[in-house]
């Protein structure tokens, strides 16, 4: 802990640090903490949780902002996060949370904590630990996903996991550590956690924000990318419930199960032993009433192998109920058996209770990135409509183990394009499509689950899949009308090569064949983590010299356009009373070398939406969300906007300029009869930044 | 390279102080002049060929051999590429790269590594070669337009 450093900004003198939290009341107004900012719990509203609450609802009944009135809308505040960190930052994914007057979220290229004041977005405090080499080795860089809140009337806690993967819980008031949770207000999470572990080098990390249930804090785990895995024996993903008030861990939840244990039979030759991954890096959803916590766990290692992860390996891309007190399973739901698709659960299930059979259901509703949404009864696991097993393709990849068949759900139908054939491509012009169908022909290309297939010179280079790797939907998840039972969920549609190649060399994964392309040697991958040559990572190998002749796969581009017709991304509304499709609208302004090309001149084109990832939030009358890309406007102006639409018939009400695409998904909330709506933009030139929208005061 | 780098910049800081801001404005006219956008040869044919291997070790991990993407990182040529940089500058990518990439180690790549990188992407996305390197200072790069699209004439 020799590289832990603790600031906190904006108090009056940094000695206040040194005093604890008692020191403040009796030391006069100089060390006082920041004010609470002015606000009014009567008609105030709050936004306690990531996505609004447990349940995952991204939904606030709020209608001062309107269809009527959505285009006035005036910037109220920027908040750019420039300073924070040693570096810009332009991947902010935050979601701020709302409480009494103040946001918090985590932001900068460090993951700072921060505090700001919700009506002006002034800073209010900042916590920032310097964790030096092991943050740099971290699977997950940046400034995260946000934290977390509790209180239990008194005291108040502001938790957050830090990119080298550690718990922090800070007093909310003046972002200092709790020194009654863990060692002084920090939890080494690679320690505690059934499993050896290098703490500095162990590939393990963090970006969503921990769930807070009672008084439990639940902590889930993320990796590096699996397409190239560096080894099969990786950490293994488990997930944690801990005290909120002392940091003591009350459970551990072996998403891998160990011999013994309920899923182990499910891997053949005891293949559980050795596989790692298998984490939650979702967000997660929890229901007190029922006591559960809903746990959305990914692969075990290998996103597109499954080579030494035999049988349908449970819990791996499955929905996992737990109990919120003591982490015993419940149920679970296997929503892939031994995936080979990288169809990590994403997101939280929404917790929706509707209408079904004449009576009222507690309900889930689980966005993915193969575009299907399963509702299941959240206290059994049960499908509410049947979900039946079909026969999928078996692939040709030595060692490798195919599931005979893959859950298919009979309502909702999908809500984006699955698998690849003739009709998903371009089609703008028979020329173009005729390319595309030229194009394909070097490709494997199927229905949903079709595996990936080995790649060779000269073709077929490997397997068409769609959506692609990163869905359909990611990590924003979607949002929920309670009222009228109506899921709304954005999804790209991309189609993406998945090839299989050997692998001979140790130094680049122990696994005998990796995610890659024939002729290209594969490249050991670090993703976001950190290549340390003294902590036992390798450096890249030098370009391959020289590569066997053939044809070769080339971009997935038909004249430098989409090889899948558009819409690229849209918007989906799910009505959860019948189990079908309300409205799908385009997301996302056309984008420019499309509305430029010469060959689609004196084409009318409708919007084609824009692939990116990103939640939307519901409010009382709209569904409101930023693109996904940015476009050149009008006025000749780069940017995106900010959209809103009728959240009945789908109609766009209103849309406001935002000089960056969408980030991270936005909030909103009510402070002092005001409505505000905050969202954090970023990406390309333009690093990141949290803006606030209100109406000005005539409206 | 150096030495005609530092004069304007000089200059300008010369002339504002006088106030002759006509003058300012021919040094702005003169820098555009070079190349006004990616489309007039904002890079050398040399700059590639070493920008090529450059990315080979630094970019390909995340990004692809082929400048596709990968899982998490985004493509670095075709459409989604270009309609995110589309009207920004040949600085604001190189800022980017330079201050945030490699991202195992930002901020370690020196300036020519990153122009030599940027020539490389140019290339690939088919923005043609010319005689003027591209230069490894975005102070020296505000002046050139990345567009996506050629434009007329």
């Amino acid at each position: 802990m020799s590289s832990f450093s603790r600031r906190t900004l904006l108090l009056s003198t940094g000695a206040t640090l040194l005093l604890g939290k008692a020191g403040f009341a009796q030391r006069g107004p100089a060390l006082m903490p920041p004010a609470i900012p002015p606000h009014d719990p009567k008609i105030d509203t709050e936004w306690r949780h990531y996505a609004a609450d447990q349940a995952n609802t991204r939904y606030a009944p709020l209608d001062q902002i309107n269809a009527a009135n959505f285009n006035n809308l005036e910037v109220a505040w920027r908040f750019k996060t420039d300073a924070l960190g040693n570096r810009k930052e332009y991947q902010f994914e935050a979601t701020p949370l709302l409480v009494k007057g103040r946001l918090f979220l985590t932001a900068g290229a460090r993951r700072d904590c921060v505090a700001l004041d919700a009506a002006t977005g002034e800073m209010l405090w900042m916590y920032r630990m310097d964790e030096g080499q092991r943050a740099a080795n971290a699977p997950r860089q940046l400034s995260g996903h946000g934290c977390s809140y509790w209180s239990d009337g008194t005291n108040e806690r502001v938790l957050f996991v830090t990119t080298g993967y550690r718990l922090v819980s800070l007093d909310a008031a003046t972002g200092i550590p709790d020194p009654d949770f863990g060692d002084k207000g920090v939890i080494d999470l690679k320690t505690d956690f059934d499993q050896e572990l290098d703490p500095l080098t162990a590939d393990v990390g963090l970006h969503a924000t921990p769930l807070v249930v009672k008084n439990v804090v639940v902590v889930g785990a993320s990796h590096t990318a699996g397409d190239v895995p560096t080894t099969r024996f990786n950490t293994k993903g488990y997930v944690r419930g801990f005290d909120v008030k002392t940091g003591k861990r009350l459970w551990t939840f072996h998403t891998i199960p160990k011999k013994g244990e309920y899923g182990y039979d499910s891997w053949i030759d005891g293949n559980a032993d050795q596989a790692g991954n298998g984490g939650v890096w979702a967000q997660m959803s929890a229901d007190e009433d029922l006591g559960l916590v809903y746990l959305p766990v990914e692969l075990p290692t290998g996103d597109e192998m499954g080579l030494y992860r035999h049988g349908p390996a449970l819990f791996g891309e499955s929905l996992v109920a737990v109990d919120i007190m003591t982490g015993q399973r419940k149920w679970h739901y296997q929503f892939v058996h031994h995936g080979l698709w990288d169809r990590d659960v994403p997101c939280a299930p929404i917790l929706c209770d509707i209408p079904h059979n004449g009576k009222m259901v507690k309900a889930l509703a689980q966005p993915t990135k193969q575009a299907f949404l399963y509702v299941l009864d959240r206290e059994t696991g049960k499908p509410i409509w049947p979900i039946i097993e079909r026969k999928v393709a078996a692939g040709d990849v030595p060692g490798e183990w195919y599931s005979p068949t893959q859950p298919f759900p009979t309502k909702p139908p999908a809500y984006d394009r699955q698998g690849v054939g003739p009709d998903d491509l371009i089609d703008f012009t028979p020329e173009l499509h005729a390319q595309a169908l030229e194009l394909i022909k070097n490709y494997v290309t199927g229905p949903l689950y079709t595996p990936p297939t080995l790649s060779k010179i000269g073709g077929p280079f490997g397997t068409l899949i769609a959506p692609g790797v990163q869905g359909g939907t990611n990590w924003p998840g979607g949002c929920y009308d309670p009222e009228t039972c109506k899921v709304y969920v954005y999804s790209k549609t991309t189609i993406q090569l998945v090839g299989i190649v050997p692998n001979t060399d140790k130094n680049v994964s122990d696994f005998a064949y990796v995610h890659g392309i024939a002729g290209v040697t594969p490249q050991a991958q670090h993703a976001m983590g950190a290549v340390n040559e003294n902590a036992g990572f390798r450096p890249p190998p030098p370009p391959p010299a020289g590569a066997p002749a053939g044809p070769r796969p080339g971009p997935l581009l038909v004249q430098g356009l989409p090889l899948v017709k558009p819409p690229y991304g849209r918007i989906t509304v799910i009505d959860l009373t019948r189990g079908d499709i309300s409205w799908q609208v385009a997301h996302g302004e056309t984008p420019d070398n499309i509305r430029n090309h010469p060959a689609l001149k004196g084409l009318k084109i409708p919007r084609t939406g824009r692939e990116g990832n990103l939640g939307p939030l519901c409010t009382k009358t709209l569904v409101i969300c930023g693109e996904a890309g940015f476009f050149t406007n009008p006025q000749g102006v780069r940017g995106a906007m900010l959209r809103a639409y009728d959240k009945a018939t789908g109609e766009e009400k209103g849309a406001v300029y935002i000089p960056a695409p969408q980030s991270g998904s936005p909030m909103t909330y009510m402070l002092r009869g005001r409505q505000y709506i905050v969202v954090t933009i970023g990406g390309g030139n333009y690093s990141g930044e949290l803006v606030a929208f209100k109406l000005p005061k005539e409206s | 390279m150096r030495i005609s780098r530092k004069v304007p910049r000089g200059r300008t800081a010369l002339l504002a102080a006088a106030g002759l801001l006509a003058m300012t404005a021919t040094v702005a006219s003169r820098a555009q002049s070079a190349a006004s956008s990616v489309w007039s040869g904002a890079y050398t044919a040399e700059q590639a060929d070493r920008g090529k291997a450059a990315y080979a070790t630094n970019c390909a991990a995340c990004h692809a051999p082929g400048l596709t993407g990968g899982d998490s990182a985004p493509p670095l040529s075709g459409g989604v590429f270009l309609n995110n940089w589309n009207g920004t500058t040949t600085g604001d990518l190189f800022t980017r790269i330079h201050d945030t990439m490699p991202a195992n180690d930002p901020g370690s790549l020196g300036g020519k590594t990153v122009s030599d990188i940027e020539a490389f992407i140019f290339q690939a996305n088919g923005f043609p070669a010319g005689t003027t390197p591209l230069p490894s200072d975005p102070q020296l790069m505000t002046g050139t337009k990345i567009l996506g699209t050629k434009p007329a004439g």
